[in-house]
């Protein structure tokens, strides 16, 4: 075969596989350059200042950690939002991202860490839009590092302990929490029943307060969605509760 | 050249329209789908444009220049296909190049070869371009290129001589 003869074959099947360009393709070319800028130096220029204005970005918060972010126990997923002084207006605002809610049948739970002795010293409540929410704050210290446990369950009847005495809570579903190594006694003075009158966490007792474990029965209504996370600023276990 | 280089679109559409074509089959050879090989014709101008600062008013290197950036986006485009929609070549089926034919035979041995391989053959055979620009625009040493179209042809038809070829 033929030099000639080989170009040829070569020149027919390189026609069959790209046919002829579309008439349009000109025009397409054109239009498209007639709204291109000429060169490429602004977009360099701007994607150095913006790579610039990230490092600058981190840096500050890697430096001066504005968000004050301490080391996470289990789902910690909080700041320092302000602490709320109403039992019923705790501030949802200045949060973080939060966790998604957890339902009735999930498994319990639980964070990570040794046991130590957390005293608490206020029991709040309060309600917003999609939740009711319950905040256990801490005297001395996020309960780092306190093991904490929430456990879903059917039905509100929770067992007390040490008297093995049941009681049952207002609403359909409960929600038993245990924090290890912490103290409702000491520093609490406030109610160890409460009732929220909420349409989703209706009821908060005290289930026992006994060597250095604290349960609280949680009633709810609905179908038993919760999240929790721990916060610091002052130190406190969130609890909420979703009611739609 | 110079009223591209000052930023004269229409000068510098004027200057790659003899371009388009060549590029269009290149293109439409590498990736095997005409619509596909017309979009990065497209965005090659762009970038050609973008570029057109690096030829440094080069007139005599603007072809193999063009090119290059072809083949380069062609490349882009594979990538990018690689975890996107996968398409099928489209190829229509000339009468004259019916099963058992010697072209159909080329045409099915040239689309089992990868992109790059069909390159050197494109730039080659059918554009015509002399070694030192098919060198240029594949980034190699002309010798390297003139390896590089043999060994491809050698692979479409295993009893080819460089004579054959050359």
């Amino acid at each position: 075969m033929s030099n000639e003869n080989f170009r040829r074959q070569v020149n027919d099947a390189i026609d069959q596989i790209s046919g002829s360009p579309s008439p349009a393709l000109r025009d397409r070319v054109r239009s498209s350059l007639a709204s291109t800028p000429a060169t490429s130096g602004s977009y360099w220029i701007a994607a150095v200042a913006a790579v610039v204005i990230a490092v600058l970005l981190v840096g500050v918060l890697v430096v001066a950690n504005p968000l004050n972010r301490r080391s996470p126990v289990g789902p910690i997923t909080g700041t320092n939002p302000t602490p709320t002084q109403s039992a019923s207006s705790a501030s949802p605002t200045a949060e973080p991202t939060l966790s998604q809610m957890v339902c009735g049948s999930a498994k319990p739970v639980t964070s990570s860490g040794a046991p130590a002795v957390a005293y608490i010293d206020a029991l709040r409540t309060g309600t917003h839009t999609g939740y009711d929410r319950l905040t256990i704050e801490f005297k001395n210290g996020v309960p780092m590092p306190t093991s904490v446990e929430v456990k879903p369950q059917t039905g509100t009847t929770f067992t007390q302990s040490p008297s093995g005495q049941t009681v049952t809570l207002q609403g359909t579903n409960g929600l038993l929490v245990t924090i290890r190594g912490a103290d409702l006694h000491t520093d609490y003075t406030g109610s160890l029943d409460i009732k929220t009158g909420y349409s989703g966490l209706v009821e908060i007792r005290r289930v026992q307060d006994f060597e250095g474990v604290v349960q609280l029965g949680l009633g709810i209504s609905g179908p038993g969605c919760y999240r929790w996370f721990l916060l610091a600023n002052p130190d406190r276990l969130v609890i909420d509760v979703q009611t739609s | 050249m110079l009223s591209a280089a000052a930023g004269d679109t229409n000068s510098f559409a004027s200057l790659i329209d003899p371009l388009l074509d060549p590029a269009y089959r290149l293109a439409a050879v590498m990736l095997a789908d005409r619509g596909a090989a017309e979009d990065a014709v497209q965005e090659a101008s762009i970038k050609a444009w973008r570029k057109l600062r690096q030829l440094r008013g080069e007139v005599g290197s603007l072809r193999a220049w063009f090119l290059s950036i072809v083949a380069n986006e062609c490349r882009m485009t594979r990538r990018q296909r690689w975890w996107g929609v996968l398409k099928m070549a489209e190829i229509e089926t000339n009468p004259d190049a019916e099963p058992g034919g010697a072209s159909y035979d080329l045409r099915q041995a040239m689309l089992k070869l990868t992109p790059d391989e069909r390159l050197p053959l494109v730039l080659h055979f059918y554009l015509d371009l002399p070694l030192e620009e098919v060198a240029r625009i594949l980034h190699v040493s002309p010798s390297a290129a003139k390896s590089r179209i043999y060994r491809a042809a050698r692979r479409m038809r295993s009893d080819l001589t460089q004579e054959e070829v050359f």
